[in-house]
């Protein structure tokens, strides 16, 4: 273990949810981009105080889900219907897999036995969909992860109590070691505390 | 965040009056359509004979059948919102509930279905209950033609009296849910008491099922029977994502329309635009489920008395019309309304609340009118695989504008009676600083 430390940010404290919102906005107004707030409840607008855009991830889910549709789709008429062979001339990817079209109800074994697979391809598209939005959003917010440096913080535990809290990460461009500290002080902070990781 | 909280102090005493006088443009329109619509129904009602007139029957059940769902979809819309106890929308509930109290103007257009004539076309079932009057008739005469034992079996439900006391009964329960729902928040804004909006919610919670009833058993009576050997146990809820859905959409063009004239401005913001676009989306989902699900069962399962009804939907040129619903009904406008930011925007979701309500109307369309030529027993003409009545079409566009017309001019002149919205109501502010 060394000695030397690196610091994360400032993690200032507030007494109430009012106070967090409006210093949100003086933060945001400021031009801050690496900082977050933590609060024991959510907060109605947080997020348009603190000037979050919005999130990816929904553009993530619409692919994902597409994809699952098309997985389907394809897996469904490659092994079930002569659609391949016959419509789009590629007969080798029904000799691949060896298919054979199956024939109920006496259903046609072209394309139009389409309502036949929808089940599957709903499924599929509602699987890939949730497996995206899990994936998706735990890469998007960098987790599972082992530790956190705010957990150096005595005080960081508040926030799942009733402590309202904002922490201005170091990596943010903005930040300086005194104007970060004295934008904090004037929009009402409390108990400014500089954190500081091990290395 | 600029946006701006509104108080109590902003808003008008007595709420927002509507000036029909503001908006004669529209109203006028809807005159003239209705005016245009009239004269021509008359003379197909009247002025023709054989083939033309009894095809025009179907024409102004379609017509009639779409002014229902839009009457009944607004009823179901201040239903759900006071039963459950919601208050984002009452910045708009006002215009759902004066949509629903059009039942009554609705009811007094659909009276000549109850003309014998009329009805012997459009429900053969009412021709075979009047050639052979009561049960012992039917029974007997299915001794001979077996086509007419379900007619026996459904006796009990499809007999002339009882339909008839169901059909005024449609209207009828349309038009008592929505009128005395206005009424409980028109005494509020007299008194200003908040056990008003209690009451509403006890009484919307007695007439769900009711209300439930009216729309699937109108939907069977109506459009189901048509063809009395065939049925359907999705019918109802299909007819009912329809009546949401247009609905839906017909107030949001409405409100952008009155948000232009300069009312509504600060009770209605984007937010009431992309709640209002969720729930349009939601239906357009739902629909495709049923639709599907009700497609899916009767396609797989092959059984031939069922299949009949999508037969001749699937075959000809009703097979286009098919496979353009299943497009523009939902492929289309779910992926165009999946999307937040767009929601917000006035100016899309009035595009896109115009396409459902097009769509609604062929969505309609292609579930009363293939019947027609089939019914009638109309051979398809040389060279086309399916039979059409010639030049009926004009007589469905004719008693679309006549409803539609009428409807519009009478629901955007009764706007003007009221507030435009319940300017006492405890959750007015709720709903006019509402956020999602």
């Amino acid at each position: 273990m060394s000695n030397l430390k690196r610091v994360h940010g400032y993690l200032a404290e507030f007494d109430n949810a009012q106070d967090l919102y409006h210093a949100a906005e003086h933060i945001r107004d400021a031009g801050y981009q690496r900082w977050d707030c933590h609060t024991p409840f959510p907060v109605h607008g947080l997020d348009g105080a603190m000037g979050v855009s919005r999130s990816k991830l929904p553009w993530l889910v619409f692919f994902g889900g597409m994809t699952g549709t098309i997985t389907a789709f394809v897996l469904q008429t490659i092994t079930q219907t002569n659609f391949w062979r016959d419509n789009m001339g590629m007969g080798f990817l029904q000799k691949l897999v060896e298919t054979y079209p199956t024939v109920v109800q006496s259903k046609p074994t072209g394309i139009w036995t389409l309502p036949a697979f929808f089940p599957v391809m709903f499924e599929l598209t509602i699987l890939f969909s949730a497996f995206t939005v899990l994936f998706g959003l735990l890469a998007l917010i960098g987790l599972p992860r082992l530790n956190h440096p705010l957990f150096t913080s005595k005080k960081f535990a508040k926030f799942s109590d009733d402590g309202f809290l904002i922490c201005i990460e170091a990596r943010d461009p903005k930040f300086a070691q005194q104007g970060t500290r004295d934008l904090l002080e004037k929009v009402g902070a409390k108990n400014i505390e500089l954190v500081e990781d091990d290395i | 965040m600029s946006h701006h909280h509104v108080s109590f102090k902003d808003l008008p005493e007595g709420g927002e009056k509507f000036d029909p006088a503001k908006a004669s443009k529209v109203i006028g329109t809807f005159g003239a359509l209705a005016a245009i619509g009239l004269l021509g129904s008359a003379y197909y009602a009247f002025g023709t004979h054989g083939d033309t007139q009894k095809g025009f029957a179907y024409s102004w059940l379609y017509a009639i059948f779409v002014g229902f769902t839009f009457v009944a979809g607004g009823t179901f819309w201040i239903l759900l919102h006071n039963a459950s106890n919601s208050g984002w929308g009452v910045a708009v509930r006002r215009l759902f509930e004066n949509l629903g109290t059009m039942a009554l103007p609705l009811g007094i257009l659909a009276l000549p279905l109850l003309i014998p004539g009329v009805q012997n076309t459009l429900w053969e079932w009412f021709g075979h209950h009047r050639a052979h009057p009561g049960l012992e008739g039917l029974h007997h005469a299915a001794e001979s033609d077996p086509h007419l034992h379900p007619l026996v079996d459904k006796y009990g439900y499809l007999n002339i009296t009882f339909w008839t006391i169901r059909f005024v009964l449609y209207f009828g329960i349309l038009w008592f849910i929505s009128t005395k729902l206005r009424s409980y928040f028109l005494k509020q804004e007299a008194d200003g008491d908040i056990k008003h909006t209690v009451y509403a919610r006890e009484f919307a919670c007695m007439v769900l099922l009711p209300f439930a009833l009216t729309v699937t058993f109108a939907a069977v009576d109506w459009i189901m029977a048509l063809d009395y050997t065939w049925f359907s146990t999705m019918w109802g809820v299909y007819h009912f994502a329809g009546c949401a859905w247009s609905s839906m959409a017909a107030m949001l063009l409405l409100v952008i329309y009155l948000q232009s004239l300069g009312y509504l401005q600060k009770v209605v913001t984007g937010e009431h635009f992309h709640l209002m676009g969720k729930l349009l989306f939601a239906f357009t989902v739902f629909w495709a489920y049923i639709a599907f699900s009700q497609y899916f069962l009767i396609w797989y399962a092959n059984i031939p008395e069922e299949t009949r009804f999508y037969f001749i939907r699937n075959t000809g040129v009703w097979r286009n019309v098919s496979i353009f619903i299943v497009i523009g009904h939902f492929v289309v406008p779910f992926v165009f309304l999946l999307q937040q930011q767009l929601k917000k925007s006035p100016k899309f979701i009035g595009f896109w609340a115009a396409w459902v309500i097009f769509m609604h109307f062929v969505d309609i369309y292609w579930n009363v009118i293939p019947e027609r030529a089939h019914s009638m027993g109309l051979e398809p003409a040389p060279g086309s695989d399916t039979p059409f009545l010639p030049g009926a079409w004009v007589g469905d566009v004719l008693a679309l504008c006549a409803v539609v017309g009428t409807i519009g001019y009478l629901y955007l002149r009764s706007l003007g009676k009221h507030s435009l919205y319940a300017w006492r109501d405890p959750r007015l502010l709720e709903s006019a600083n509402v956020r999602n």
